[in-house]
């Protein structure tokens, strides 16, 4: 009796595993398929470019330097002794420390980088990872974002009666960044 | 010389049914185990201590890597101790999001178990029906924060960005969805003799061991003992739900593998609920100087900039104390201490990770038991060795 009753149950559960014989497979079969990612993935972080004059977004206010905890992001910007501003010189961006966290896209007020939904760029060598300004810039010139920079700037000269205090910072907001100790970041490793 | 009675094998640390680089060190008489000693360590990454040099923000990722399979609920844990040490409150939709995800993650969590678990004892198909529902819940994951595993997604007093647009009716989908499938894994495994000879009677444990051995999670309630921390010790809103605890009776493999389908099913209800009550509001607290403000704000607002700037250089300071949070993570309890000495990083964080205090169990488990059964009261106590080690 429980044997024939052990016997059912095995062939329930063929039954399932029958059912799924005939199915089309799920599998993608990947470099020929490729999987759209959604739009808020976090794969290799770009630096961004003006859409109009194509200049990097990047001020060098160092936030997203600070802001990751791995210290993939390493920028060079050394500060001019009259100006007191900084001019940005290298940026380079170490993708095997990289834990692709998203900090610095969040830390970023100028839309000067982001993480982007491409994950393609395995090397040999793990030198290879370490990307330096120009191929950040030139991986970021197709993709798409929202200039929040810009948009910002155009109305809130609009309607100033109500915004009058607020434009400022704006047009100028590097100024108090650097400005703050610069030697917290080497705590960091 | 005396002729040996036992011999002593390693299993792991790299045994495809240890669930990662565990190694177990059994004393065999025959077939019947007489010791055995898990050895742990082969995968410790110092998450701790990194967490320590990290100001609270950076260490969120750090969680994530501990329980790769339930990342949202080591997030979570992580984010409530943070903000009972700095006293915030969040919005409610932040605790509704929180809840709805990390009850998913559940759901997550356990779908790998039940997948491994299955492949363990020899149901090999289970693995990739369970692994095809977990995309689904994986597929939010990334909706939402951009990754799959590593998510990332919840902030220090709110979210890092808003739920998506086809949040609702995603998850719906999967509420939707899941039960369905779950009556093919019921069906192949739940009368299956083969399962059942595998795991009734084995890894046996009683509801007053369990308690000995400080067990929690599905560990603790398969032998029967009603605990479960969203009930006993609400956080994040959980008083709001309503959903049953589910128990087993007998303690052992096959107990745990019912109790943790029903958990499943439960874990769903509250997804649901917490989908259908979802509050309108902001995803983040508003606490200048320790929460970020929100983008719109930082490009407007000369105050705003400033915090921001300050909370991603310097972090913010916390006051002098120390906090214990728990959570009812898949495995169990999962606990961050923090002591804090007044700076902007945390002086001391120790994890009480429940893969970790499960597993000291593993010896009570199998010992005197037959050596094919150490590998099923491995699984089914679900460990992740990236916790056990941290
Ligand atoms: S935060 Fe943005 S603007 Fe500042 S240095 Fe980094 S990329 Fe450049
Ligand atoms: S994603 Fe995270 S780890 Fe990678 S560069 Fe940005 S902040 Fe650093």
């Amino acid at each position: 009796m429980g044997l024939l009753k052990d016997i059912k149950n095995l062939l329930i559960g063929m039954k399932i595993t029958g059912k799924h014989l005939g199915r089309h497979a799920i599998t993608i079969q990947y470099p020929e398929e490729k999987w759209t990612m959604p739009e808020r993935s976090r794969g290799i972080v770009v630096l961004l470019s003006d859409k109009e004059t194509g200049e990097l977004n990047c001020t060098a206010c160092m936030l997203c330097m600070k802001a990751c905890p791995t210290g993939a992001i390493r920028i060079d910007a050394p500060r001019d002794e009259v100006t007191k501003k900084r001019t940005l010189k290298g940026f380079v961006v170490d993708n095997g420390l990289c834990c692709f966290c998203g900090l610095c896209e969040e830390a970023c007020n100028f839309c000067a980088i982001k993480m982007t939904p491409k994950y393609e760029f395995s090397t040999i060598h793990k030198e290879e990872l370490v990307w330096d300004m120009k191929r950040l810039q030139e991986v970021g010139r197709d993709v798409d974002y929202v200039d929040t920079r810009k948009k910002k700037v155009a109305p809130a000269a609009k309607p100033a009666v109500a915004v009058t205090p607020a434009p400022a910072p704006v047009t100028d907001p590097p100024a108090p960044a650097p400005a703050a100790n610069p030697g917290e970041e080497k705590k960091e490793g | 010389m005396p002729e040996a009675k036992t011999v002593t094998i390693n299993m792991g640390p790299q045994h495809p049914s240890t669930h990662g680089v565990l190694r177990v060190e059994c004393e065999l008489d025959g077939e019947t185990v007489v010791k055995a000693r898990p050895v742990i360590g082969y995968l410790h990454t110092g998450i701790e201590k990194t967490m320590e040099s990290k100001l609270y923000y950076k260490a969120i990722p750090c969680t994530d890597r501990m329980d790769y399979l339930a990342p949202m609920s080591n997030n979570l844990g992580f984010v409530l101790a943070v903000e009972k040490l700095m006293e915030i409150e969040v919005p409610e939709k932040v605790k509704w999001a929180r809840v709805c995800l990390t009850e998913l993650t559940r759901v997550a969590s356990h779908l790998v178990w039940l997948g491994t678990h299955a492949l363990d004892i020899g149901a090999m198909s289970m693995l990739l029906y369970t692994f095809r529902e977990r995309e689904l819940i994986i597929d939010i994951y990334e909706a939402c924060a951009g990754q799959r595993m590593m998510s990332t997604y919840f902030r220090i007093g709110g979210l890092s960005d808003d739920l998506p647009r086809d949040f609702d009716k995603k998850v719906r989908n999967i509420i939707k969805v899941i039960p369905e499938r779950m009556k093919d894994y019921e069906a192949l495994l739940t009368n299956n003799q083969i399962f059942i000879n595998r795991t009734k009677g084995v890894a046996v444990i009683s509801a007053e061991d369990a308690i000995n051995w400080s067990l929690s999670g599905p560990m603790l309630r398969g032998s029967g003992v009603k605990h479960d921390l969203r009930k006993a010790n609400p956080y994040s809103g959980y008083e709001n739900f309503d959903f049953e605890i589910a128990t087993g009776t007998n303690g052992d493999a096959y107990d745990r593998y019912l109790l943790r389908l029903k958990e499943i099913r439960q874990s769903l209800r509250i997804a649901q609920q917490a989908l259908d009550g979802m509050p309108e509001g902001p995803y983040r607290a508003h606490v200048p100087g320790v929460v970020l403000p929100p983008k719109e704000d930082v490009l407007h607002k000369m105050e705003s900039m400033i915090f921001h700037f300050k909370i991603i250089t310097e972090g913010f300071k916390s006051p002098r104390g120390q906090v214990y949070q728990a959570i009812e993570a898949p495995k169990g309890e999962l606990g961050f201490f923090i002591s804090s000495d007044g700076t902007n990083r945390p002086n001391r964080v120790r994890v009480r990770p429940p893969s970790f205090c499960n597993l000291a169990a593993l010896p009570a488990l199998c010992e005197g038991r037959l050596f094919a059964d150490v590998v099923v009261a491995i699984g089914s106590i679900d460990i992740v060795l990236g916790e056990v080690d941290r």
